[in-house]
């Protein structure tokens, strides 16, 4: 019989909430109490996230943030800064234990890619992964990811960029030095494309969800089955909330 | 004394130290490890940062130093590592 593992589609949220919620769904699975779990998610507003070991005011210009409306938080995974805009982002929570998740970590990063990369050859689009923690087509990076291992669980999220405007994020993040910001963003734009760029029209979320979301059925050998968060990690989506990723102590930490 | 450096690693990622050191000893009193590099258990940059307090601003005790917290508690450096860091250290001399 087809294992099945949990899929949550959680809509759109603040930084604070959706960061709030992986954490959650990582405590409850590492206590055995929900099924693996892939979750698919948005940012309303749009916020950049820095990776754990960043510094906050070295990244992210936080008041042109405050005049853009965009959103700020600090992950618990390492990793550099993402502005979340037009993407889809993903998460998946599995037991570090679980036979299909390899012990080590970049093997693991590249099997759990293996997912995102089967959703988007659905798509029609064709990828690959890059170690350390890209997702490739053509050279140009469409999907950034991150891992963290805690109470032997799993927990690897990351983006798939369905649109990309650089300008804009440029605009929220901190360059090294103004006189090469054009330069910067001219590179990144040879780097970084997107679902759109690739295949030259417009895709919908729903779309790049089902596509996603048969990828994982793919990779793993599971059937996905349409859950809801339980009351348990309500509340503790609540606490890590307020504890970690709505306060300054947290976000502005480095 | 205050000072920064980046410096990216070769094959790695992004670092970033921000280090304060007594110019007369030539040791650490502070040190903040930044960037996008990944390290498991991600507490574990505390603990290197902590280490490296009172440490001399030479190549061999920064090595060796960071590599000997790294293997005691079995710390995963990825897109980093002890030379790097070393490197990265002190690159805020110059």
């Amino acid at each position: 019989m087809t294992e099945e593992w949990r899929l949550l589609l959680t809509g759109a949220n603040t930084a604070a909430k959706n960061m709030a919620i992986d954490r959650a769904v990582l405590t409850t699975n590492s206590q055995g109490k929900v099924l693996p779990t892939v979750r698919f998610y948005e940012w309303i507003p749009p916020a950049i996230s820095i990776g754990y070991f960043q510094s906050l005011s070295d990244e992210v210009d936080l008041k042109m943030c405050k005049k853009l409306g965009v959103d700020y938080v600090r992950r618990i995974t390492g990793g550099g800064a993402v502005f979340h805009d037009n993407e889809l982002t993903y998460s998946i929570v599995i037991s570090e234990d679980h036979n299909e998740i390899p012990k080590n970590i970049i093997d693991s990063y590249g099997r759990i890619c293996g997912a995102i990369i089967k959703g988007l050859k659905n798509l029609k689009i064709d990828c690959e992964y890059k170690p350390i923690n890209d997702i490739i087509t053509n050279g140009k990076k469409i999907s950034g990811n991150a891992q963290t291992r805690k109470q032997k669980t799993v927990l690897q999220h990351g983006t798939v960029l369905m649109d990309v405007d650089i300008e804009r994020m440029f605009s929220l993040l901190k360059v090294p030095n103004e006189k090469i910001r054009d330069k910067l963003i001219s590179d990144v734009k040879e780097r970084v494309t997107s679902i759109n760029n690739c295949l030259g029209k417009d895709m919908s979320f729903i779309d790049v969800v089902e596509a996603m979301r048969n990828g994982f059925e793919e990779e793993f050998n599971i059937k996905l089955v349409k859950g809801t968060l339980t009351d348990e990690e309500i509340k503790l989506t609540e606490k890590f909330e307020k504890e970690y990723f709505g306060s300054k102590e947290w976000n502005h930490k480095r | 004394m205050n000072s920064k450096s980046v410096y990216k690693i070769p094959n790695g990622k992004l670092l970033k130290i921000n280090l304060n050191y007594d110019k007369n000893t030539n040791k650490i009193k502070e040190v903040i490890i930044t960037g996008d590099f990944f390290v498991h258990p991600e507490e574990a940059i505390e603990l290197i940062e902590e280490k490296l307090l009172n440490v001399k601003l030479d190549k061999i005790n920064l090595f060796e130093t960071i590599q000997s917290v790294i293997d005691e508690n079995k710390i995963e450096l990825i897109g980093l590592d002890a030379e790097g860091l070393t490197n990265g250290i002190l690159m805020c001399l110059k």
